[in-house]
């Protein structure tokens, strides 16, 4: 564990904060959106350092990548037409970006120097491969991955059901 | 794991598999009373599977001893009996309704998993797989706007929680390296030195998740208002399976885990316990609607349960499951008539639709009065015998300020219990406008009605079969 890892991993645990502090307190749903990303990949970063390299290629990917992007589709799905098509160009003008852009440099800066001098990257514990995790899973966890299949099954139909009754409603104002 | 590790998950794969083959029904067609009896059907079949199945160590998640058994008996039951007010209550209802029993399933499951984990991880998926089907049963009905605030106050509240959950295991797993509540106990028991800075932190955070799902007092703001928003079948099953199943697994934890060693975390549930109590009671003589009485109400009785647990004699862990058999009895029976009562475009849920009930449906009247008086803890009713197995342990350890407290609150709670029962027997006097219940009698919830009944007097009369039982369940976790 050297120092340098230290100082890595709360630099990006700092970012995760502010960008999620900066992601709540947002009034438009973008911009939200582009700080919960930079926050996410914070985090991954974090999981890098911590060596599980797994868990944070599947951060970046399931959460950065499918989730959150699948969000600022509804989002900018939602509102189609011209007007909408006004606001979202002022929503993307001006600093919004410039901010989660600050932060996410900062990340990869990080990352970069990270993979730039692998001798210096000390994990806080031991590096964890993604066969490990996987025999764990499959071997004494396989009850878990059960459970979170029925977790995502309940989820599912929640969803389902919610999404699909407030759909009818509007349908019925128009 | 071979195959006698899955015949004794034989409860568990019925509930699961129950909740696969409704939906698959309803994606072959919408059938109300279809998804119904297979849901019945379902339940009654993992309620029985649990009397023959053996007790065994499923991997390192699931213990299923008699414990789990004689909790997932429980929780089943109560799911049937909800099942069963459901049907009527949506029957009446336009909308989708196949929907409802199978997250009503899941959320079963999730509580039977709380039952029987043993450990952190099993824990969490079953406090998750219980939590994301509630957000949507509480918000069922979305065309009510009371329904969908609720169901959005527990969401933002639930989540929450579990980061504190979360949080809290992480701290424990950081110092002990351990996930499982009797490799903890060990590790605790043959530690020399009382270094608690990071164990202390974590159990209280871990307290806290639990705390918020058994409406504990400083984690207790969602429960009126998601007592009242929720439909009326929903608000029993979350006032009886979900805090069932987890005071079912706070229990265990306690005593495996041997919490009770550490004066500090005592004193932290003791307050809370006082807390409970008083709040809970005190907050319900001010308020004027029956479910928020009852949510109120619910939270004393999470106070009297955690008294039971602080005493932590074998006495205590006996009075536990025997009062939680009472409070399901008599929370159930309680949200049977007020399902019975409500109406296409509301809950029956102000003091005035039961003004008079007596008049109109005496015998409707009668078992409310008797829920009632159990709640308040009134003799021959399953009510009192908890409540007399509490004091009785609490007794046996000296915990004279919790008794005490117990007391004083049981009888202010007599108060609000008693204006509910007055308003039932009052005159109705011309000018009041009788709330319109349902024009479909639900026979049904009729049939729930009296089964509760019988068995509110059985226990509160002839315990000894039932205590039994509970002996052989609590054997095997102590």
């Amino acid at each position: 564990m050297t120092n340098f890892a230290h100082i890595a991993f709360y630099l990006a645990g700092a970012v995760a904060v502010l960008a999620t502090v900066l992601a709540i307190t947002r009034l438009v749903a973008v911009h939200a959106l582009l700080y919960l990303i930079v926050s996410l990949l914070a985090v991954a970063v974090d999981f890098y350092i911590m060596g599980a390299p797994l868990l944070a290629a599947l951060e970046v990917i399931i959460y950065a990548g499918a989730i959150v992007v699948l969000f600022v589709f509804v989002v900018m799905m939602l509102n189609l037409g011209t007007q909408a098509r006004e606001t979202e160009r002022l929503w993307l003008t001006g600093r919004a970006w410039i901010g989660p852009a600050i932060l996410s440099a900062l990340l990869l800066a990080e990352l970069i120097y990270l993979i730039l001098r692998p001798p210096l990257l000390g994990s806080l514990s031991g590096v964890t491969s993604p066969k490990q995790i996987a025999i764990a899973l499959y071997g004494p966890y396989v009850l878990g991955v059960e459970l979170a299949s029925m977790l995502l099954l309940g989820a599912l139909v929640g969803a389902c059901h919610l999404g699909r009754s407030s759909l009818s409603e509007t349908e019925v104002q128009r | 794991m071979s195959t006698v590790h899955v015949i004794s998950l034989l409860p568990l794969l019925v509930i699961a598999a129950t909740s696969v083959v409704v939906l698959l029904a309803t994606a072959i067609r919408r059938n109300h009373a279809v998804s119904f009896g297979l849901t019945l059907l379902g339940l009654a079949l993992s309620f029985c599977s649990a009397f023959f199945t053996p007790p065994n160590q499923v991997t390192q998640l699931l213990t299923m001893d008699r414990y789990a058994f004689f909790f997932m008996t429980l929780i089943t039951a109560a799911s049937f009996a909800v099942t069963l007010m459901a049907f009527g209550y949506f029957e009446a209802r336009e909308g989708r309704k196949e929907e409802f029993y199978v997250l009503l399933l899941v959320a079963t499951l999730g509580a039977m998993v709380l039952a029987a984990s043993s450990q952190f991880a099993s824990l969490f998926l079953g406090l998750e797989i219980l939590s994301v089907a509630l957000y949507a049963l509480i918000a069922y009905l979305g065309d009510r706007p009371p329904s969908l605030e609720a169901g959005i106050k527990y969401l933002v509240l639930a989540g929450s929680s579990s980061a504190f959950l979360a949080f809290g295991i992480a701290l424990v797993y950081a110092d002990l390296g351990a996930l499982d509540f009797v490799r903890i106990g060990q590790l605790l028991g043959i530690r020399k030195g009382l270094d608690l800075s990071l164990l202390l932190p974590g159990t209280v955070l871990i307290l806290t998740g639990i705390g918020f799902k058994l409406a504990l007092v400083p984690f207790h703001m969602w429960t009126p208002d998601v007592y009242e928003g929720a439909p009326a079948p929903v608000t029993a099953f979350v006032a009886t399976v979900s805090k069932g199943g987890m005071f079912a697994l706070l229990l265990r934890y306690f005593s495996q885990s041997a919490s009770y060693r550490f004066s500090p975390i005592l004193l932290v549930l003791s307050i809370i316990a006082i807390a409970s109590m008083l709040t809970g009671n005190l907050l319900a003589l001010f308020a004027n609607n029956v479910k928020r009485i009852l949510a109120y109400s619910s939270i004393a009785h999470m106070g009297y349960l955690l008294v039971a647990l602080i005493v932590s004699n074998r006495l205590g862990a006996n009075a536990v499951a025997f009062y939680l058999v009472a409070y399901f009895v008599m929370t159930l029976g309680a949200f049977a008539v007020v399902t019975m009562l409500s109406g296409r475009e509301r809950d029956a849920d102000r003091l005035e639709d039961y003004r008079g009930l007596f008049w109109r449906r005496p015998w409707l009247a009668f078992v409310f009065t008797a829920m009632l008086l159990s709640l308040a803890g009134i003799p021959l009713t399953a009510g009192f015998l908890a409540k007399f197995y509490i004091v009785a342990a609490g007794a046996e350890s000296q915990a004279w300020l919790l008794i005490l407290i117990l007391v004083i609150t049981s009888t202010l709670g007599l108060f609000y219990y008693l204006r509910v029962v007055t308003a039932l027997y009052e005159h109705p006097s011309g000018n009041t406008q009788v709330f319109e219940p349902l024009p479909r009698r639900a026979p049904a919830v009729s049939l729930v009605l009296a089964v509760l009944a019988v068995l509110l007097v059985w226990f509160g009369t002839y315990p000894a079969p039932l205590l039994k039982v509970i002996q052989s369940a609590i054997g095997s976790i102590t």
